[in-house]
């Protein structure tokens, strides 16, 4: 019988593997520009850990992706390419941030509630209309949600644009939400707020939903292998909508709190592509929930700690961007499985 | 009747990278690999297209770099998908990111900018009057006085189905996409035809994206594509991966590009909404023909 | 001296030998059948033929001198062309082009279409093949396809032909058409290996017939002077099974499945399934035999509600359930044991308690409101693994630490531990070893005792000999025979399973 732990050892290697790997990329593309790697490094590592002040920045970049991380992990698991997080995250943040500029009235804590709500169920039918394509209509995902995805950006963009925009205001953005639903600050004078709280929330009401509902588990066994699961007769479609519903539903809320938490109000092309970082970091963190989350913390840390790093050493935030793209390359390499193979090979008797 | 002959004019400018992208989206259709990173290799395309021409002086130069960069970037694509054996659409949405961030980048560290670059001065693509035909009143006005792309593109769009369906190696090509298993029975190196097709799709995009800054703009400004690669796809997609229809479907991809401005200006539809057209059609009709497929099965 | 000498050919895959010294010889221009049950031994025989595999020992001598056929393409060299099962076609090309393809007449880079199919068209015409070079895969039928194929060898200028099972897709036409051409080929000065199990074939088209069984020949025969019974008897040997099964009193007669006219088609749109009728009673085991690919898979798949069913009905229980998807079937009694285990049948990656629960998941007391009872399905899984002897010593392992007869195990557990009514098990013993395929079978036998139906589709005789009360014999979608198993042997059931339906003392089909 072949050991377990032979299993976790692999994917952890591989995940260290990638970010050497990774980093050392970053270095190269440094050095290449003439900066100082060690100090580079250093400074990324202060400003994203440093102190309590850096931690919160940190914590507060990864709230979004935590979301989405999580909308596309759920996805993923259920053997679903979900590419249209970015959508949800559009659609949701605006109604989110409808429900918090015309529901002024009602008190604070009740806003937020149906804001976040609403941010859910917009982004959750939002992702049903590819999940609806591809469950009925065989539909490939990948180019629907991708298209999607401009859709709702551009119909987002036009929304503050013309009904909801505020006049003499020169950017394109959406009336202020009421006060009383800007989500608390958790560490003041950072930004980092209460949507951090529901993103660890998130995390482990995802966790508890894939190991011990039953529509987890059956999300699971359909991803692993959708032949099985028909033949146990799991049905597919039902698995595939309600992911997809799940998978936007996370993504509206990532949305949502952007708008509760940061902005106070929806902003055009406001997301510096948080639905795509959660591909990455569903990828990293193996499409499991606690991955994901040190995947969102990972790359919050790189994200204000660039940003610290762009302001003293001129080093520009994009290099972060160009770090993420190799993770994704080298995490998906089926490198190691070919160097362990060959070396099983050897220790097989010669035939 | 003279806006006519102006929005005519531009979609022909417009619809030129597309097309050129479309076209590298076509083999890799053919060969069967779905091409996601047409975005990036394009957007590396333009950037480097117009460094090229900055600092070597010279449209052509820039035109040539361009081209190799984009290659580059499409051979460690295709390293990875076809050798590593890692997932094509994974890869190819890296391939973008890597793309964007790459030229972000450089855009910062070379040039000190966040926006756009523009230098003064930079060589650019001469609009070439063709002789008995610009004497011609309309036709005259729009089918002359492109760059050499878009004529070029033209050329391509007519030589690329005379390659796929009359040469060997478009047989080759076109039996590796639809069963490779089939192909690799009498002996043709799949893995081999697939790399070269990927390079290709990358010289191609390198192409558009010449055309999208030194030809159209003179500029290069961050995250210039914008979604143009994946229109690109989108069209293979409504071309069903043949070169005329997917070549047909950049044209009116390339109308709208060139007469939202207008439409904004003279009838007043929001510009996002004239934006989002594109896109929006593109689902619908992908459902369509989905619809359609699937009521023929049963 | 022969024209192919094949001395000593020994293959070993883990856990089965395929070949075991295997001596195969033809004589040039001759049209000679390799035939023997499923896993005999002939199609990896004919693979190693053909450079798709290596032998582990033994050397190929042909046309007199050894030869070294490490791939296709050096087969192909050396003059030998295959026509496979699954047939390697490029759908949305023409004939010409899918004839040529690799070796292309060109002109710079140009692919020259008229010379290729003129050449083409001569080939057809020349060995009356009938086909038209300028159709498109996609408009042929079957038959014609194989042609194409054929057409490739041709082309590549094959003096040896091997044709892998070439009859079990065409019709009786087709294989008349079929028949034919082997027959220009043969005047031609060609040679063919004919590989079937369609032993009236072997009478009609072969000079000579090699026997494997269990990789060994077991006969090598001079068609003239043979006939079937002597060929089956070589094919499955003499021996007859003892049946292990206790002689209770008739099955009840309550009918817990009954199929009327049944007709399925498979993926290609072709009837698999041709008008099928039977019933299977508590208490009963009915076992369908037959050579793979007669419509078995097509009928469990529409039995289980994963195929549509394109006339007649299924009844569980007096219920109509032709249309009613898989799950409901399940919910009123229905259990399948799928004939790919690691595929349809297991969730390799995920964990052997899992596996365990994936059709009852969703039932209290396993969850309520949507919530798993883990707890519980953890101890199920553990009361099963106790049950039905799964060696692991957890249920959180993945199943895919599991043996083969392990995997299996799982599988029956799950199945019979819902307490079905009727239970279709599909080759459920197919790659297991004795203890293995003993504990399965006790298993059901077990389950028959209290009631349980059940229907055994196998191609293993033994096993379908032993355990089942009743048997039926399926060819080519339709049920040609039913008959009770002390009525019947090894012998008659394998020439069944042959197509052959009526046997006169020394004549021929």
């Amino acid at each position: 019988m072949r050991s377990m732990t032979y299993v976790w050892w692999r994917e952890i290697l591989r995940v260290i593997l990638t970010l050497a790997t990774a980093f050392l990329i970053g270095a190269m593309i440094m050095w290449l520009s003439g900066k100082n790697v060690l100090m580079a490094y250093k400074i990324l590592f202060l400003a994203a850990f440093g102190s309590s002040s850096a931690i919160a920045d940190t914590l507060l970049a990864a709230t979004p992706l935590i979301f989405t991380g999580l909308a596309t992990a759920v996805a993923f698991r259920a053997g679903v390419f979900n590419v249209g997080v970015e959508g949800s995250l559009y659609l949701g943040a605006f109604a989110g941030a409808w429900v918090g500029f015309t529901l002024k009235a009602l008190p604070g804590p009740l806003i937020i509630a149906l804001a976040l709500l609403a941010a859910s169920l917009v982004g959750g039918f939002w992702a049903l209309i590819p999940g609806y394509l591809k469950a009925r209509l065989r539909m490939d995902e990948i180019v629907t949600t991708i298209m999607l995805n401009y859709v709702a950006i551009y119909f987002t963009s036009y929304l503050v644009n013309y009904p909801f925009s505020v006049p003499g205001l020169a950017n394109a953005m959406s009336p202020v939400i009421a006060s009383s639903a800007i989500m608390p600050r958790l560490m003041p004078p950072s930004q980092l707020n209460f949507s951090f709280i529901l993103a660890l929330l998130a995390v482990i009401t995802v966790a508890i939903f894939f190991n011990r509902t039953s529509l987890g588990y059956a999300l699971r066994i359909y991803g692993a292998n959708p032949l099985f699961a028909r033949w146990s007769g799991i049905p597919s479609s039902e698995v595939i909508l309600k992911a997809m519903m799940i998978s936007g539903a996370l993504g509206g809320l990532a949305g949502a709190g952007q708008v509760l938490g940061v902005n106070y109000r929806f902003i055009a092309n406001f997301s510096p592509g948080y639905g795509f970082d959660g591909i990455t970091i569903a990828l990293l963190g193996a499409n499991s929930p606690w991955g994901v989350l040190f995947g969102a913390l990972l790359f919050g840390a790189l994200r204000s700690g660039g940003s610290t790093l762009e302001l003293m050493m001129d080093v520009p935030l994009e290099l972060i961007r160009i770090l993420e793209a190799t993770i994704i390359f080298f995490v998906t390499a089926q490198f190691t499985l070919k160097w362990i193979n060959r070396r099983r090979m050897k220790a097989l008797p010669t035939s | 009747m003279e806006t006519f002959v102006n929005i005519c004019f531009s979609t022909l400018r417009m619809a030129t990278p597309l097309i050129f992208a479309a076209i590298g989206g076509v083999f890799s259709q053919q060969v069967g690999l779905i091409n996601i990173a047409l975005e990036g290799l394009m957007l590396i395309g333009a950037f480097t297209t117009v460094l090229g021409a900055f600092y070597l002086n010279s449209a052509l130069w820039g035109v040539l770099m361009g081209i190799i960069a984009a290659m580059l970037l499409a051979l460690i694509f295709a390293f990875f998908v076809i050798r590593l054996r890692a997932n094509l659409i994974v890869v190819g949405l890296a391939v973008n990111l890597l793309a964007l961030g790459l030229t972000k980048y450089l855009l910062q560290v070379l040039f000190a900018t966040r926006g756009a670059f523009a230098p003064k001065n930079l060589p650019n693509l001469p609009p070439i009057d063709i002789p008995v035909l610009s004497a011609i009143p309309i036709l005259g006005d729009i089918f002359s006085g492109h760059s050499f792309l878009v004529y070029l593109s033209w050329l391509f769009i007519f030589l690329t189905p005379i390659f796929l369906y009359r040469t060997v190696n478009g047989l080759h090509i076109r039996a590796v996409g639809e069963n490779p298993n089939a192909a690799e029975s009498v002996g043709i190196p799949v893995k081999r035809v697939q790399y070269w097709v990927l390079v290709l799709s990358g010289a191609f995009c390198g192409l558009a994206g010449a055309q999208l800054s030194l030809g159209n703009l003179q500029l290069f400004y961050q995250n210039m594509t914008n979604g143009r690669g994946f229109m690109a796809l989108a069209a293979v997609y409504f071309g069903q991966g043949r070169p005329l229809p997917s070549a047909l479907a950049c044209l009116l991809f390339g109308f709208f590009d060139a007469v939202q401005i207008r439409l904004q200006t003279t009838i007043g539809i929001p510009p996002q909404l004239t934006q989002m057209l594109p896109y929006l059609i593109i689902v619908i009709t992908l459902a369509l023909i989905s619809l359609r497929y699937v009521r023929q099965r049963s | 001296m022969s024209y192919l000498e094949m001395r000593g050919i020994t293959k070993r895959f883990p856990g089965v030998l395929a070949d075991d010294a295997v001596n195969f010889s033809v004589e040039q221009g001759e049209i000679h059948a390799l035939v023997g049950e499923n896993g005999a031994g002939k199609t990896t025989l004919m693979r190693i033929l053909y450079g798709m595999e290596t032998a582990d020992e033994g050397v190929i001598i042909l046309r007199g001198k050894q030869v070294q056929i490490p791939n296709p393409k050096a087969a192909i060299a050396l003059g030998i062309g295959m026509v496979h099962q699954h047939f390697q076609l490029i759908p949305s090309l023409t004939v010409a082009e899918n004839v040529v393809l690799n070796l292309e007449p060109r002109r710079g880079g140009f692919f020259i279409k008229k010379a290729a199919v003129r050449t083409v068209r001569e080939l057809s015409e020349r060995f009356g093949l009938n086909i038209d070079p300028l159709a498109h895969i996609t408009e042929l039928s079957v038959g014609e396809q194989q042609r194409v194929e054929i057409l490739k060898l041709l082309y590549r200028k094959a003096e040896l032909i091997i044709l892998d099972e070439p009859t079990a897709v065409l019709t009786p036409q087709e294989t008349h058409d079929l028949f034919e051409v082997l027959r220009r080929f043969k005047a031609e000065g060609r040679t063919i290996i004919f590989i079937t199990h369609k032993l009236g074939e072997v009478l009609e088209i072969s000079q000579r017939v090699t026997v494997l069984r269990r990789g060994r020949v077991s006969g090598v025969l001079e068609t003239a002077n043979t006939n079937e019974i002597e060929l089956v008897q070589l094919m499955v040997g003499h021996e007859i099974i003892p049946t292990i099964k206790e002689q209770i009193a008739q099955a009840s007669q309550e009918v817990v499945l009954a199929v009327d006219n049944l007709e399925v088609e498979d993926d290609r749109g072709f009837k698999a399934v041709d008008g099928v009728s039977f019933e299977v009673r508590r208490g009963e085991i009915v076992g369908i035999a037959g050579v793979e690919g007669n419509g078995q898979r097509e009928l469990i798949e529409a039995l289980a509600g994963l195929r549509s069913v394109s006339h007649g009905t299924i009844r569980l229980d007096g219920v109509d359930i032709t249309y009613v998807p898989n799950r409901a079937r399940r919910e009123n009694g229905l259990a399948v044991i799928p004939a790919d285990r690691s595929v349809e049948g297991l969730s390799l990656s995920s964990t052997i308690a899992e596996n365990l629960i994936s059709t009852r998941y969703y039932c209290s007391p396993y969850s309520r409101r949507g919530f798993l009872n883990l707890s519980l399905i953890n101890s199920y899984a553990y009361n099963l693994i106790k049950r039905f002897d799964i060696r692991t010593n957890s249920p959180g392992f993945p199943a895919g630490i599991l043996s083969g007869g392990n995997l299996q195990r799982v599988v029956v557990a799950r199945e019979l531990a819902s307490m079905p009514r009727i239970l279709i098990a599909a080759h459920p013993t197919r790659g297991l070893d004795v203890s293995g395929t003993n504990a399965v079978h006790q298993e059901m036998l077990k389950f028959r005792h209290e009631g349980l139906g059940i229907l055994l589709v196998s191609a293993d005789l033994e096993e379908i000999l032993s355990l089942s009360d009743r048997i039926l014999v399926m060819y080519r979608g339709k049920i040609v025979g039913d008959v009770k198993p002390s009525e019947t042997n090894q012998v008659k059931l394998g020439i069944l399973m042959a197509g052959i339906t009526q046997i006169q003392e020394g004549s021929r089909q």
